[in-house]
């Protein structure tokens, strides 16, 4: 099992009236080259679980294992380098740094594995290149329409290579044509083997996936397997 | 992460907010301008003095000392200073010789005291053109060490000078040219009081833009006190030390010595025992008070800039908390933020600091010129100094805004707009 996750809570101003339960008792295992969809309302606690599940954020209770490692006992260091190294995180709202061009925002991950600089610029070069956007190296994010900046986001995410990547509403400010090329983006990467969780609302998109997880109130309702055309 | 890539990150991140950064530097820019402005001209005005000490002769102690039975100290004093040789270089009787009339040609020491008199009647005589009487002084053959001349022409007194009785005598260099012009004295007889001196060798000028100058002088061996100045004996003495240390530890000894001859209450005679690296100390101190001062004015500006580069310093983290929050998600590690942060604000500030150091070597220049007549670089100790203090300050006041960015969550942080 690649992630497993089990009764974990996460409850902001816990014992307080306000308390709310983002999580609520959730288990869930994740295999090794699955794509999985997690669909919900907002405020369901989809994106709190893609949040722990990403290792940005730690769970209140229960317990995170990833590839077998109990992410709870990790450092803030250690945590660092597995987002560094296991996962690609896609934003809805890209999340690209703005005084950087194309070419360093891609590197960036890179950077901070501390590969040096000939193999930083071919291993962002190769991942532009399957984006499609190796011709536009030198421009600054804000110069490009939203669909090529989250292609820029896409070729950060898979630069290192992660088993994992980790999409928050990856086409929810895309139009409905760019959203589509990304989705299948997505799809071609999960068929070469790396495992992809998709964070949507969007019930059209998660009927694309082979497995969907619908939360509720910081509950799992439902988790069913679907046939889908592109596998 | 590595270093580089850090200082290629904070010099973009200054060069993509140019206005605010500029800004931001002005602090340290005036700060690191006035304290190197005030430290080298300190700098400059305490070399300039410690040339005039030179001139004077440093380590040079002075001694008064007369018996009242009369007889000569001066036999005495320099027996003693032959015992103290590990200390002293030289020694030699200073005394200067009054109503003493020297006649070469048809220049007289007599008439150029009548037009120094006439000098002050304001007369519509111009002062710099007057001819002023030498100073005359009875010395030894060590004379020149103890006064810190060197030989120009011919010689110096010499110990046989002394002894035989020689009628010869050395001239400073501008009693050499009111006397003789641009002719060569050497070899030359004056007369003196009447009797014929030989002038022996001329002194190499020290002073040359003053008219009161130390080179206005005519130097006689002493031994012919007995000629020129009959029954007198000497009170005024100079010694000269090797070291500022050796000058301590001598004056202290013929300090000893002395007591002995003259008793432990000078009752045998009077002595007084001065080294004139005491005047060098207290002016010393002065100036050190008012590099203090001066020095405590600028580092307060310096503050007061650095405290500048952390508000903004905050700003950027504030600011830039998304920024952090997807760094920290794709992998930067706590130090990695911290890095780049204190990198970013001591790079602010030794680019600050290095335009700082051009005002600061500019102004150092134009005070020399305009305050104290110098010509006046910066010391290369001082420049890398400023500049190392102008990073210092970047890292100083860079290190709580770093922390606080690096404490950031990252789940918090990329949630900030």
């Amino acid at each position: 099992m690649l992630i497993q996750i089990n009764d974990v809570y996460k409850i902001y101003g816990e014992g307080l009236e306000s308390e709310v339960r983002a999580l609520d008792g959730v288990t869930l295992s994740i295999d090794r080259g699955e794509f999985v969809a997690i669909v919900g309302q907002s405020g369901s606690g989809k994106s709190t679980m893609m949040n722990v599940l990403g290792c940005l954020d730690i769970p209140t209770r229960g317990d995170y294992f990833l590839d077998g490692t109990n992410v709870r006992e990790l450092t803030d260091k250690e945590l660092s380098h597995i987002r560094n190294r296991q996962i690609g995180f896609i934003f809805q709202q890209y999340n690209l740094i703005q005084n950087l061009n194309v070419l360093e925002n891609v590197e960036l991950p890179l950077i901070y594995q501390g590969i040096n600089a000939d193999d930083r610029h071919d291993m962002a070069m190769e991942a532009l290149e399957r984006v499609g956007l190796a011709g536009r190296v030198k421009h600054r994010p804000a110069e490009m329409s939203g669909g090529q900046q989250q292609r820029v986001a896409i070729a950060r995410a898979i630069a290192t290579h992660p088993p994992i990547i980790m999409a928050d509403e990856p086409t929810g400010a895309l139009d409905s044509h760019t959203g589509h090329e990304v989705l299948q983006f997505l799809q071609q990467l999960n068929r070469e083997g790396t495992t992809v969780i998709l964070i949507t609302h969007d019930n059209g998109i998660a009927a694309t996936a082979p497995r969907c997880v619908r939360l509720q109130d910081g509950k799992i309702v439902e988790d069913r397997e679907q046939e889908v055309d592109w596998l | 992460m590595n270093i580089r890539q850090a200082f290629k990150m904070a010099f973009r991140s200054i060069l993509g907010n140019k206005g605010r950064s500029v800004l931001t530097m002005l602090g340290i820019i005036i700060g690191i301008a006035s304290v190197m402005t005030i430290v080298s001209t300190i700098n400059g005005m305490n070399q300039q003095s410690l040339k005039q000490f030179e001139a004077m002769g440093t380590n040079k102690i002075t001694v008064s000392a007369q018996r009242y039975d009369g007889q000569d100290v001066f036999q005495d004093l320099y027996d003693y200073c032959l015992q103290l040789s590990d200390y002293v270089e030289g020694v030699t009787p200073n005394s200067t010789l009054w109503n003493v009339n020297v006649v070469y040609g048809t220049k007289s020491s007599k008439a150029m005291e009548k037009n120094q008199e006439n000098m002050g009647n304001s007369d519509g005589m111009s002062g710099t053109d007057v001819e002023l009487p030498p100073n005359m002084y009875l010395g030894s053959d060590q004379y020149a060490v103890c006064n810190n001349f060197q030989i120009e022409k011919g010689r110096d007194l010499s110990f046989l000078d002394i002894q035989k009785y020689n009628q010869v005598c050395v001239l400073g260099a501008q009693a050499a040219r009111n006397f003789f012009g641009y002719a060569d004295p050497v070899g030359q007889t004056m007369s003196v009081n009447g009797y014929p001196f030989t002038v022996v060798g001329v002194y190499r000028e020290k002073d040359p833009d003053s008219q009161w100058s130390q080179d206005n002088i005519i130097v006689f061996p002493y031994t012919m006190s007995r000629i020129l100045s009959p029954g007198e004996t000497f009170s005024e003495f100079s010694v000269k030390a090797r070291s500022a240390e050796a000058a301590v530890e001598a004056t202290s000894r013929i300090s000893g010595y002395l007591t002995g001859l003259m008793g432990q209450n000078q009752e045998k005679g009077y002595f007084w025992v001065d080294s004139n690296n005491q005047w060098q100390n207290s002016y010393n101190e002065q100036a050190t008070m008012m590099s203090v001062v001066l020095g405590g004015i600028a580092a307060i500006s310096l503050l007061v800039g650095g405290i500048g580069i952390m508000n903004i310093m905050l700003v950027t983290v504030t600011e830039r908390t998304r920024e952090i929050g997807i760094r920290r998600a794709i992998g930067a590690e706590r130090s990695s933020i911290v890095t780049q942060f204190l990198i970013e604000a001591a790079m602010l500030c030794g680019i600050g600091g290095i335009i700082g150091i051009a005002f600061g070597t500019l102004a150092t220049r134009l005070a020399g010129r305009l305050l104290i007549q110098i010509d006046i670089w910066p010391s290369v100790t001082i420049t890398l100094g400023a500049f190392a203090l102008s990073v210092a300050l970047g890292v100083l006041f860079g290190i709580y805004p770093a922390a606080k960015a690096s404490k950031l969550q990252p789940v918090e942080a990329l949630r900030a707009e």
